[in-house]
């Protein structure tokens, strides 16, 4: 197990290395520099010169690089070229929003598509099935930014004044806001990590105003989230659905399950000890391998419904060529993205062990 | 995959990256706060304003000094300031190396919100300048969730009445449409530049109050006379008759534009001429033209522009199809070709293009903003300027006497319809809605609305969602529009406009003088002028504010970004630049 | 091409002799691909016919025209002095049903061209690597790696924003960023059967190595190709009306369903017929594809008792 968990890990650094380069290289390659962006029609020659000189952009383009690979060893992110805060406390603010959207889009998946799935295999080929699986390939076939657009027209427009109304966008009701954990259980004294880490968490709304009471605020946080993780998880909701009636029809047909069945066990028995347990084991790989699909999907609906969210920073720092920011976004979500995958093959590996015996 | 081939691999990657962290040259722009530990968000600071290091017990009992006055040795180094000094306690005296009618509208704008002097100091002239600002206007930062949202406070130092709303809330959204949505939902109670195409439907709307602004902006299709075949005046008028500008006001324009007949819009007196008007559309005479030219058969080229939303050009995509239709039925073929915004405006500053979508909307209400910027060299768009034209401009520019200016200007007018660089096509409006329950609304032609003169009844809060998140709150380093409108609510000026109009009141200053030549410009603080953490502001503070942005020595001249755009583009130079 | 069998009964049923009928037979017995096929061959016949059945130039601004101009059909009531437009004028003057009719032409040529390219160059990348094994395949993996690193939109994102905006550019990035799922299921199949003993055979013969290659292995392949193909082909036209979506695909005045979303965009609340529509048919496409994939899986799937 060790070694196979070793194993992989090694081949992490040099996939690692290759997402440094590639993003620096596509950054630098985009045409543009933050000055014209910045100063728009306004700008001329002789004072950008001046801007590129002082950020260093004119340098060649390996000395760049080495630069930043140094910072980077140190821990430096660098700061935004746009706005001259620290990379680390843009992403420190802007990715728990990110992932909170992202677990929400991962819960609504899971809860709502593992029990689509089994009900549309034990009921196969019967009206139910069919009409779960159509939902899901619509589900799956509907470009996010349409289903975004459709829900916060009918949420929003079509039910103003209904209960069932819900905002359009933005985290928060203008006026609300979370108090730093900090604050709250008088941490002042932290330093260095732990005061990240503390940050980090203080930032999801949700969980900071869950552990500290704020029921206004985390009701309300709750309702701003329910558009975005709906747009955002339905795509996974309808594979992980598919996966599971598959996985759970494949495993009903196997013959010890005909074996249980004849032994006269209960058929709730059957399927939820016997057959499900097994079933399990892909849609697990499954749910962990939406994590791409979520992570571009939050992109889209970051911008849609107005969320301020690692997806939104990235697009805006495209745009401004906000180098240090978009590097630093593209790596760690790069990074997230290859750690979770990572995770899901050891599990994949500790659940089944065919495959750590390999 | 052998273990052993990996191990040393990773091993030397790691070596490495030692060897880089330590030969590899250091950044060369040193950040404020680099490797400290992660800051925390300036999400709910406690009142942001934190004493600056001078006690005010201190300052009353030393007799007041000038500490800051700054001169140039001689105006031979090309700015147009000679001089900035406190002459007391409360009167500060501009000196100018020529007669600049436009310097009163030119310091009422929001690059010169007077900053504390000593707060100044205290951050470095960066860093919390740019996140925690200190200013003496009506209102005062309380927290800024970057990305969600700015909350503003009224300042309770502020000189003038309190703001009538207790919290000012700015929010922001690229979509219009979810602009729209959030007003009509009543989770907004303004929002700024509604689509075009949404105005009837928000006028229809009695829940809705729809305020359009007048347009200080110019569209025009821009050709470069140093690109074929736009090198030959005949092919540039022809192109200038080929334009059916009211049928591209009339689509694609909201209600209250205007065609163009001129490069700057009517308001802008001195520099709009009656009487001069462009030439008409006739799709006939340019045919008749291009044949004379050369071009019988017209000929193609490509047509750039970016898509991206501005006053003077709400639907760019569309425009650019209609322009290119009709261009199509003199015969020139169009290609377009829309670039990404960055690289399109490097494209047009460089010189790159052939013809190209542009505009510009006005910093302040002098024709001198308009024309030098475009005409005189400063910018490659056009290829090289005319110097009967670059003369024309320089002498209305620096010239004190309003009829004579008109005179002028009309030259001009004539002399780029002659040359014709580039097609005027409209000058566009915008707007901003208001709840109809608000009190006050208020639409400013320059867009920086006075938010503390308007309540909702029933609400101590005002939410206003813009277009897009403000960059700073060092206003004098910024040049972005959305950035003003937040950060000039937080600072003062000398003088600033009476709301709704073009009209500068006294503000910080309550009075001013000024020679006959429009050289020597003295201004009378108010003497109760304190920023909002209490500390008194005086003179001294008002001459800093402009002298750190004049001379590039200077140890705070250091900002956001360091280019004092507006600094540079209103005064020409800075003192001391390095070359 | 295929392997022979012998006509066999089962039970009363006739089995027809060759692979490929059994897998068409066995492809419109299940429902939803039937659906998935007729929608296709709806939208094929729309997208050959398209210069005959759209009624104006997809392109040409229509000086008469009033913007945003409400549908128009007369056997619906509308009366007859005004001109017909089934689906109104769009947000520039066009007629909006011509673009979309164009548009689904641009889409399926999108979607098809775009996997073709893709396809052949991760195949040949993957079986190539499969079947050589040692560092080139260790190399081209480690590659394909760091593609699969990026989630599929930024890399998408990224690639655009390097070569510029354009449909084309759209078409390459997207391309680009299909490969390794390709290389990824070329290379496993390869890698399965080269240890098969008809390989082993071929060996001992003497037989070229890029011939056991391309006559032997590849063709045992094929079936998670052609379902990755046609699942793929419906990613793609999404991935393409995203990057329209985004503005950095296709540019004005292409009639393409992703870029007509994104321009009357804001124009949800006075026309939204102008958005409905195309997200519809993008959607309806792609599901078509998504049946017919899913039933071309279960039907070429050996493994599945019959």
């Amino acid at each position: 197990m060790l070694r196979f968990l070793v194993r992989r890990l090694i081949l992490l650094v040099p996939v690692l290395l290759g997402i440094l380069i590639i993003t620096f290289a596509l950054a630098r390659m985009i045409p543009g520099d933050p000055c014209t962006i910045a100063l728009g029609e306004h700008a001329t020659q002789a004072v950008c010169d001046k801007y590129l000189d002082r950020m260093g952009l004119n340098d060649p383009l390996p000395t760049q690089f080495l630069r930043y690979m140094s910072s980077l060893v140190r821990g430096d992110l660098g700061n935004s070229i746009r706005t001259n805060e620290t990379v680390t406390s843009i992403v420190l603010l802007r990715m728990p929003m990110t992932i909170e959207l992202t677990i929400f889009a991962l819960l609504f998946a899971t809860i709502v598509g593992v029990p689509m799935g089994i009900l549309a295999a034990l009921r196969r080929n019967s009206f139910v099935d069919v009409v779960t699986m159509a939902l899901a390939n619509v589900g799956v076939s509907m470009p996010v930014f349409f289903l975004g657009l459709l829900l916060a027209y009918l949420f929003a427009l079509v039910l103003k004044g209904t209960p069932f109304w819900l905002p359009p966008s933005a985290r928060l009701t203008s006026g609300l806001s979370t108090v730093p954990l900090m604050e709250t259980f008088n941490l002042t004294n932290l330093r260095g990590f732990p005061l990240t880490l503390v940050t980090f968490f203080s930032n999801m709304v949700v969980f900071n105003s869950l552990i500290s009471g704020n029921w206004k605020v985390f009701g309300d946080s709750l309702r701003h989230l329910i558009l975005p993780s709906i747009t955002v998880g339905t795509i996974p909701l309808a594979i992980i659905a598919r996966m599971t009636r598959s996985s759970l029809v494949d495993v009903l047909g196997l013959d010890y399950i005909r074996t249980s069945r004849a032994k006269g066990l209960k058929e709730r028995l059957v399927v939820f000890r016997h057959a499900f347990r097994n079933a399990l084991l892909p849609i697990t790989t499954i749910v962990g391998l939406q994590l791409g699909s979520l992570l571009g999907g939050a992109i889209l609906t970051e911008t849609i419904f107005g969320l301020p969210g690692m997806g939104t920073v990235l697009v805006t720092s495209i745009f401004a060529r906000d180098y240090p920011v978009i590097q630093a976004s593209v790596v760690l979500i790069a990074l997230i993205f290859v750690v979770v995958n990572l995770l899901v093959d050891i599990s994949y590996g500790y659940l089944d062990p065919r495959i750590r015996l390999q | 995959m052998k273990r052993r081939i990996f191990l040393p691999f990773v091993i030397t990657l790691l070596i490495l990256s030692m060897i880089l962290s330590a030969c590899a040259p250091a950044a060369t722009k040193a950040p404020a706060a680099a490797t400290e530990a992660p800051a925390v968000p300036t999400e709910a600071p406690a009142v942001p304003t934190e004493a600056p290091a001078v006690p005010t017990k201190a300052a009353e009992l030393q007799p007041w000094t000038a500490k800051y006055n700054l001169s140039a040795p001689d105006c031979a180094y090309g700015g147009e300031l000679k001089s900035i000094e406190a002459v007391d306690q409360y009167t500060v005296k501009f000196t100018l190396c020529n007669s600049d009618p436009a310097f009163l509208s030119k310091v009422a704008f929001p690059a010169f919100g007077i900053q504390s002097a000593d707060y100044l100091v205290k951050t470095g002239g960066t860093g919390d300048l740019l996140s925690t600002p200190l200013g003496s206007g009506p209102y005062m930062l309380k927290e800024w969730v970057r990305g969600d949202h700015i909350t503003l406070v009224p300042n309770p130092n502020y000189w003038g009445p309190a703001p009538m709303n207790k919290e000012l809330i700015i929010r922001w959204n690229k979509e219009a449409a979810a602009r729209l949505l959030e007003i009509q939902a009543g989770t907004a109670d303004a929002i700024d530049t509604p689509s075009p195409d949404d105005f009837e439907k928000i006028m229809a709307d009695p829940t809705l109050n729809l305020m359009p602004r007048k347009g200080l902006n110019i569209f025009y299709l821009g050709m470069n006379t140093a690109m074929k075949p736009f090198d030959n005046e005949l092919v540039r008028q022809a192109v200038a008759m080929a334009i059916d500008k009211k049928r591209i006001v009339d689509n694609y324009y909201p209600n209250g534009s205007l065609p163009a007949e001129q490069f700057v819009p009517p308001s802008m007196l001195p520099g709009y001429v009656e009487g001069y008007k462009w030439y008409d559309y006739d799709p006939e005479g340019a045919k008749k033209l291009l044949a004379e030219a050369g071009f019988p058969d017209g000929f193609e080229t490509t047509l750039g522009y970016r898509d991206v939303v501005r006053v003077y050009l709400p639907l760019p995509g569309k425009v650019a199809q209609e322009i290119q239709s009709q261009l199509a039925q003199v015969g020139i073929k169009v290609t377009i070709a829309p670039m990404e915004s960055g690289a399109y405006l490097a494209s047009v500053a460089a010189g790159e293009q052939y013809l190209f979508m542009n505009g510009w909307g006005a910093d302040y209400p002098d024709p001198s903003n308009f024309y030098d910027f475009h005409f005189t060299g400063a910018s490659k768009s056009f290829g090289d300027p005319f110097p009967d034209v670059v003369d024309a401009i320089r002498a209305a520019a620096y010239n004190s006497d309003t009829a004579q200016r008109t005179q002028l200007y009309g030259k001009v007018a004539e002399l780029i319809k002659l040359h014709a660089p580039m097609v005027p096509i409209a000058h566009g409006t915008n707007a901003i809605v208001y709840k109809a329950s608000v009190l006050n609304p208020e639409a400013s032609p320059l867009q920086d609305e006075q938010f503390q003169y308007m309540s909702v009844p029933g609400q101590d809060q005002f939410v206003q969602i813009q277009a897009g998140e403000p960059i700073s709150m060092y206003c004098s380093d910024e040049t972005d529009g959305e950035t003003f409108r937040a950060c000039f609510q937080i600072f003062d000026f000398l003088y600033w406009y009476k709301p709704g109009t073009t009209e500068l009141v006294p503000s910080a200053a309550e009075s001013y003088t000024v020679n006959d030549d429009l050289t020597e410009w003295t201004f009378k603080l108010r003497q109760n002028n304190k920023f909002s953490d209490g500390t008194p502001m005086d003179s001294n503070d008002v001459v800093q504010t402009f002298v750190v942005q004049w001379d590039a020595t200077n140890p705070l001249h250091v900002g956001n970004t360091g280019v004092f755009e507006y600094f540079g583009g209103y005064f020409s130079k800075m003192l001391n630049a390095p070359e | 091409m295929g392997i022979e069998i012998e006509d066999a009964k089962i039970g009363s049923k006739q089995v027809p002799s060759n692979v490929w009928l059994e897998a068409l037979h066995h492809l419109l017995e299940k429902r939803s691909a039937v659906v998935g096929l007729f929608i296709l061959g709806a939208l094929t016949i729309v997208a050959l016919l398209a210069p005959i059945i759209a009624t104006y130039d997809p392109i040409e601004i229509l000086r008469d025209a009033k913007r945003n101009t409400p549908p128009c059909i007369h056997l619906l009531g509308c009366p007859e002095d005004q001109p017909e437009h089934y689906f109104g004028i769009d947000g520039n003057s066009r007629d909006f049903f011509s673009r979309v009719i164009y548009g689904a032409r641009l889409s399926l040529l999108i979607g098809i061209v775009t996997i073709a390219f893709s396809s052949v160059v991760g195949t040949l990348l993957g079986a190539v690597s499969g079947f050589v094994g040692g560092w080139t395949d260790n190399i081209i993996m480690r590659i394909m790696d760091v593609m699969l690193a990026f989630p599929y939109l930024l890399l998408a994102i990224a690639v655009v924003a390097v070569l510029g905006p354009g449909l084309i550019n759209a078409l390459v990035s997207i391309a680009i960023v299909e490969i390794p799922a390709f290389a990824r299921i070329a290379r496993s199949s390869v890698i399965s059967v080269k240890e098969m003993d008809f390989v082993t055979a071929d060996r001992a013969l003497g037989v070229s190595p890029v011939r056991t290659l391309f006559r032997r292995i590849l063709p045992n392949a094929l079936t998670p190709l052609i379902v990755q193909g046609t699942l793929g082909i419906g990613t793609v036209i999404i991935s393409v009306a995203s990057l329209s979506f985004l503005g950095l695909g296709a540019q004005p005045p292409t009639a393409e369903w992703g870029i007509m979303l994104s321009e009357e965009r804001n124009n949800i609340f006075n026309a939204p017929h102008l958005l409905f529509i195309p997200g519809f048919l993008i959607t309806l496409t792609v599901l078509a594809f998504n049946l017919l994939g899913d039933g071309l899986r279960d039907a070429l799937d050996p493994r599945l008792n019959r």
